[in-house]
């Protein structure tokens, strides 16, 4: 969880990074973090495309001082997941009944079964913090950021999401 | 393997499907530099002390044309040395003197370090008096005397420079205005007034008028009567007002007089522009009030859909 990972972004030195760096450098990211957030790949692709596009549009705007592209873009991410999140609570309300066929492998390329199951089980909100902090590597006020709480809040939130994983996957195991 | 370990080993990757399609979208334009708080704050501020600069600039130039007004130097300044560095009364009145032929009000206010207070406050309403005036009203505490003395048009110039002499003069100003076209005015009035009256008495003293319009001529007499009545008074007001002037004196001690001190070109500046800045605060001020309750909603607003997309996503 090393903020100064390659991957997590350019530094906050004020130069501006090519659009298609970011793109190579944080397109899996994006994707990752959604698909952890939704918990549907498909959805995710989706989301993630309309994320960059979002990113298109206010790129005059983006301030590489003010903070990493991962974070940029991962906070785009949220505003747009959320979205998806409101309609698909709609959606199911109209519909009354959600039984939705959820594919065998969702979150991970061949993750094993008991993990994906656990994975399956968390909150998006969850899912969404070990995303950030695991998957995409960012560092605890970055993620915070993203998250719209506290660093403190962000731990405490990672630590339960983490522990759940465990004591979930291991009574898969057990 | 940890399961974190294991999460970062599975990560899914984004398909290269998904990666053309990103990849077909360009940024439109080059970027903007962004606009910093800080800059427009600082810019805000310097806009704001070059208004109030730009106002203590032009209001510390300007006089009023028909009124004139100087300070005291420093209050060591000895009686017999000050003429030079600060001229008489009646010179200064020289410079805006009531014109010949015109009907004209002079007010002055002038300001006298003495040595006694009380001599002096008793000095000042003889001199009033040798000049045919009188002292209006007189405050006396210790220390400091107001009086408001009344003294003809004619003579002021005298009874300001023997008023100066009581002590040394700290600070002056003398005004005119000119009455003469108030006076014309309503002696136009009167005059019409009196023809009107006169033209009115004609014609009741007619027999064959009517009773109905005897008494309509009637009312129409008592008004103008009325009318007349009150542009005599005004006119007598007007005539009184031209012939005496108006002195407003202030007799100090040497240490009260030391709080009237002496503002040049820059300190008016300095001082008009300062006065601008707190107004311009007192404006700030206001419009935060005003804002705040919407600032407070808006706040509200947020932490409520903060708080709702938590929910949505802890669930």
């Amino acid at each position: 969880m090393n903020a100064a990972s390659p991957t997590v972004g350019l530094p906050r030195s004020g130069a501006l990074p090519s659009y298609d760096e970011v793109v190579a450098q944080q397109l899996d990211a994006v994707y990752r973090y959604l698909v952890y957030l939704t918990g549907d790949r498909s959805a995710a692709e989706d989301l993630t495309a309309e994320t960059f596009e979002k990113a298109f549009r206010s790129w005059r705007r983006f301030d590489p001082r003010r903070a990493a592209p991962r974070t940029w873009l991962c906070t785009i991410a949220r505003s747009v997941a959320v979205d998806w999140f409101r309609s698909e609570t709609r959606r199911r309300r109209r519909e009354e009944q959600y039984a939705r066929e959820q594919p065998l492998e969702q979150f991970g390329d061949d993750l094993p079964g008991p993990v994906e199951q656990a994975l399956r089980e968390l909150s998006p909100g969850e899912r969404e913090v070990i995303a950030l902090r695991v998957l995409l590597e960012l560092d605890g006020p970055s993620a915070a950021r993203v998250l719209g709480i506290s660093a403190t809040a962000c731990s405490t939130r990672l630590s339960r999401a983490l522990k759940r994983l465990e004591e979930m996957t291991d009574d898969v195991d057990g | 393997m940890s399961t974190v370990d294991l999460l970062r080993a599975h990560a899914p990757a984004a398909p290269e499907r998904l990666q053309h399609r990103v990849l077909t979208m360009r940024p439109v334009g080059r970027q903007r530099p962004r606009v910093r708080p800080v800059l427009v704050l600082a810019g805000a501020v310097t806009l704001a002390m070059g208004a109030a600069l730009v106002h203590g600039l032009t209001t510390s130039s300007q006089q009023t044309p028909h009124s004139f007004s100087s300070d005291a130097a420093s209050s060591t300044v000895a009686r017999a040395a000050k003429a030079p560095a600060l001229e008489s009364p009646a010179t200064h009145a020289a410079g805006v003197a009531p014109a010949q032929n015109r009907l004209q009000h002079e007010d002055a206010s002038i300001r006298v370090r003495v040595r006694d207070v009380g001599g002096a406050t008793n000095a000042a309403t003889k001199i009033a008096a040798h000049f045919g005036g009188y002292a209006q009203s007189v405050r006396y505490r210790t220390g400091i005397s107001y009086l408001e003395l009344r003294v003809p048009t004619a003579r002021v110039k005298q009874a300001l420079a023997q008023l100066a002499d009581l002590g040394v003069l700290a600070s002056q100003q003398i005004s005119i205005e000119d009455l003469t076209n108030t006076l014309e005015r309503q002696s136009a009035q009167i005059a019409q007034l009196r023809r009107r009256i006169a033209a009115l008495n004609v014609a009741l003293r007619d027999s064959a008028l009517p009773e109905a319009q005897r008494v309509l001529l009637q009312i129409k007499l008592a008004e103008s009567k009325r009318a007349l009545a009150q542009r005599l008074h005004g006119r007598k007001g007007t005539l009184t007002a031209g012939a005496t002037a108006r002195i407003s004196l202030v007799l100090t001690t040497q240490k009260q007089a030391a709080a009237a001190t002496h503002r040049g070109r820059v300190g008016r500046m300095l001082h008009s522009a300062v006065g601008f800045l707190a107004l311009e605060g007192i404006v700030l001020l206001f419009a935060l009030i005003v804002a705040s309750p919407f600032a407070l909603a808006l706040a509200l607003l947020w932490l409520w859909r903060r708080r709702a997309v938590d929910r949505l996503l802890m669930e």
